[in-house]
C-alpha cells in the first residue's frame, strides 16, 4: 500500500521529470546540431551559459536590467498617479465617465510603441522618452480596471453610506476605494507586464533609430549585440533575462496582492 | 444593482452617446489647437487642422490605406498561423493530462519572453523584410490563444463528456461535437487578446525591421520631421486596432450566440 505522501511525492516526481524531459532533450539536440552543422556564430546552450556568467560577472547585465527597471517603475508610478484617481472618479460618477470615456477609448487602441516616434520628437532619445512610453502603456490597463472596480461596488453599501449621511469624499475613501482595490490590483499587475514589454520595445527602437546613442537599458543592450558586436549568445542571455524579470515582477505583484488584499480572490 | 443606476441616468439612446463623444473630442481638439498655437512650432506640435489636412492628403494618395493594408495583411496571416499552431496544441493539452505535463513546462519557460524581445535575434535570422513581423506577431498571438484554448477545453462541463461516453459516442465525435462547441466562446475571447497583442507587436516589429507597413511609415515620416504625417499614421494604427477588436467581438456575438445568453 502506498500512503498519500508517497503518491504525492511520486506524482511530483513524475510531473517534474516528464516536464523537464522535453526541454533537456531540446537543449541537447540544439547543442549537438549546432556544433555539427552550425557556423562559429551559431548560439549554443553551453556558450550561452558562458556568456551569461561573463555578463553577470562584469556587472553589465545587472546594470542594464536595473536601468530598465528604474524606467519601468518611473513610468508606472506616473501612470498610476494619474490613472487610478481618474478611474475611481469615472467609476463613481456617471457624468465624469460619460465625458472622459471617449478620450480613453480613442487613445486606448493606439499601441504604446506607435507613440514612440512622437516621444522621441518631444523628449529626445533618453530616459524621459522611455518613461513616457511605459507610462502610456501602463495607463490604460490601470484606468480600465480602476473604473471597473469602482463600478462594481455593492450598491447596498453605497446606500448604507448615503443613509448614514456620509459626504462624498468619505464615501469614496471608506466604501469605493476598498471595494475597488482588488480590481485595481489586477490592473497594476497587467500594467506592470505591459510596461516591461514596452520598455524593451522602446529601448530597442531607440537603439535602432538613434544609432545606439547612449540611452542604455536592456533593450538597448540587445540592439548593440545585434547591430555592432554580433553576439547571438549574448542576445539570448538578454532574452532570458527579460523573461525572468517579467516572471519575477508578476510573481512579486501577485504575492503582494495576496498579502495586502486577502479578501480578493487571486 | 447597476441596472437601477442605468435606469435612472440612462442616456437617451445612441445619438446622445455620439454627441457626448463629439463634444469631448471637440474640447480635446480645441485644447490641442491652443497648445499648438502657444508652442508655435509646427514640427513639434502641428495644429489639429494641419494634421487633418495631412491625413486627407495621405488618404487621397491611398498611401494611408496601402500601408494599413500591408500591416493588416500581415496580422491576418500571423493570426491564422498562430491559430493553426496553438488551437490543436491547446486541445491536445486540454484533453490529455499526460501530454500537458510533458509540454507545459517548456512552453511556460518561453511564455514570459515577450515577442518584442525576439526582435534582435529574429532580425539576425530573417533580416529586414516580411518574415520578421510575421514571426514576431505569430509568436505574440500564439501564447494567449494557446492558454485560452487549454483553459476553454478544461472548463467544458465534465458531465456532458461523461454522458456522451456512457452513450458510447466515439472520442472523436465527443471532441468535435461537445468539447469544441463548448470551448468556442472562451476560445474566441482568447483570440481577441491574441489579436490585440499581435497588433501591438506589428507596430514594434515594423518600426524596427520592416520596409513597409504602418509602423515603418510612422518612423519614416518622423525622420523627415513631417509630424502631421506621423500623427496621421499613428491615428490609423489606432483606428485599425479598434476595428480589429470590434471585428473579433462581432464574430463572438455572431457565432457563439449560446454564450451570450448566459450573461
Amino acid at each position: 500500500m502506498t500512503t498519500a505522501l508517497d503518491v504525492h511525492a511520486e506524482r511530483w516526481w513524475s510531473a517534474a521529470g516528464v516536464g523537464l524531459l522535453l526541454p533537456i532533450a531540446l537543449l541537447i539536440t540544439w547543442q549537438v546540431l549546432g556544433t555539427a552543422v552550425g557556423t562559429p556564430r551559431t548560439p549554443l546552450p553551453v556558450n550561452i551559459l558562458k556568456a551569461a556568467a561573463a555578463m553577470i560577472a562584469s556587472g553589465d547585465l545587472p546594470a542594464a536590467l536595473l536601468q530598465s527597471l528604474g524606467r519601468v517603475f518611473g513610468g508606472f508610478l506616473l501612470a498610476a498617479m494619474l490613472a487610478i484617481p481618474l478611474g475611481l472618479l469615472m467609476g463613481y460618477s456617471r457624468s465624469a465617465e460619460r465625458n472622459l470615456d471617449p478620450l480613453v477609448e480613442t487613445f486606448r487602441p493606439i499601441a504604446a510603441i506607435a507613440i514612440l516616434p512622437l516621444a522621441i520628437l518631444w523628449l529626445g532619445t533618453g530616459t524621459s522618452a522611455a518613461v513616457a512610453i511605459v507610462g502610456y502603456a501602463a495607463f490604460f490597463p490601470l484606468i480600465v480596471n480602476a473604473v471597473a472596480g469602482a463600478k462594481h461596488v455593492n450598491p447596498t453599501l453605497l446606500r448604507a453610506a448615503a443613509t448614514m449621511g456620509l459626504d462624498r469624499m468619505t464615501t469614496i475613501r471608506t466604501v469605493v476605494i476598498p471595494a475597488a482595490l482588488p480590481s485595481i490590483g489586477v490592473g497594476l499587475r497587467i500594467a506592470m507586464g505591459v510596461g516591461w514589454t514596452a520598455i524593451v520595445a522602446a529601448e530597442l527602437a531607440v537603439g535602432a533609430k538613434a544609432g545606439g546613442g547612449g540611452s542604455g537599458g536592456i533593450g538597448q543592450m540587445m540592439f548593440v549585440f545585434y547591430a555592432y558586436s554580433i553576439e547571438l549568445n549574448r542576445i539570448i542571455v538578454c532574452m532570458i533575462a527579460v523573461g525572468l524579470v517579467a516572471l519575477l515582477l508578476d510573481r512579486m505583484l501577485r504575492a503582494l496582492m495576496r498579502k495586502l488584499m486577502p479578501w480578493a480572490s487571486p | 444593482m447597476n441596472s437601477q443606476r442605468v435606469g435612472v441616468h440612462a442616456p437617451p439612446g445612441r445619438t446622445w452617446g455620439a454627441l457626448v463623444y463629439v463634444r469631448t473630442m471637440l474640447v480635446f481638439a480645441v485644447v490641442w489647437a491652443l497648445v499648438a498655437w502657444w508652442t508655435d512650432n509646427p514640427v513639434l506640435l502641428p495644429s489639429p487642422v494641419t494634421v487633418l489636412d495631412a491625413a486627407i492628403d495621405l488618404a487621397r494618395d491611398l498611401e494611408l490605406f496601402e500601408q494599413a493594408g500591408i500591416s493588416l495583411g500581415r496580422m491576418v496571416i500571423s493570426i491564422s498561423l498562430a491559430c493553426v499552431l496553438a488551437i490543436p496544441l491547446g486541445f491536445a493539452m486540454g484533453l490529455s493530462r499526460r501530454f500537458d505535463r510533458a509540454v507545459d513546462p517548456t512552453l511556460e519557460m518561453l511564455r514570459p519572453i515577450s515577442g518584442i524581445a525576439w526582435i534582435p535575434l529574429a532580425l539576425f535570422i530573417f533580416g529586414i523584410g516580411n518574415a520578421l513581423p510575421l514571426f514576431i506577431m505569430t509568436y505574440a498571438a500564439f501564447f494567449p490563444i494557446l492558454v485560452g484554448t487549454v483553459a476553454a477545453v478544461r472548463s467544458v462541463d465534465r458531465r456532458l463528456v461523461d454522458v456522451a461516453r456512457t452513450m458510447g459516442i466515439p472520442q472523436r465525435t465527443i471532441v468535435t461535437r461537445i468539447v469544441a462547441p463548448a470551448a468556442l466562446p472562451s476560445l474566441l475571447v482568447a483570440l481577441r487578446l491574441g489579436v490585440a497583442l499581435s497588433w501591438t507587436a506589428v507596430v514594434a516589429a515594423e518600426l524596427i525591421g520592416a520596409p513597409s507597413g504602418l509602423g515603418y511609415a510612422v518612423e519614416w515620416y518622423r525622420e523627415l520631421l513631417m509630424t502631421p504625417q506621423v500623427m496621421s499614421f499613428i491615428a490609423m494604427i489606432g483606428v485599425i486596432g479598434y476595428l480589429c477588436d470590434a471585428g473579433v467581438r462581432w464574430i463572438n456575438r455572431r457565432f457563439t450566440p449560446w454564450a451570450q445568453l448566459r450573461r
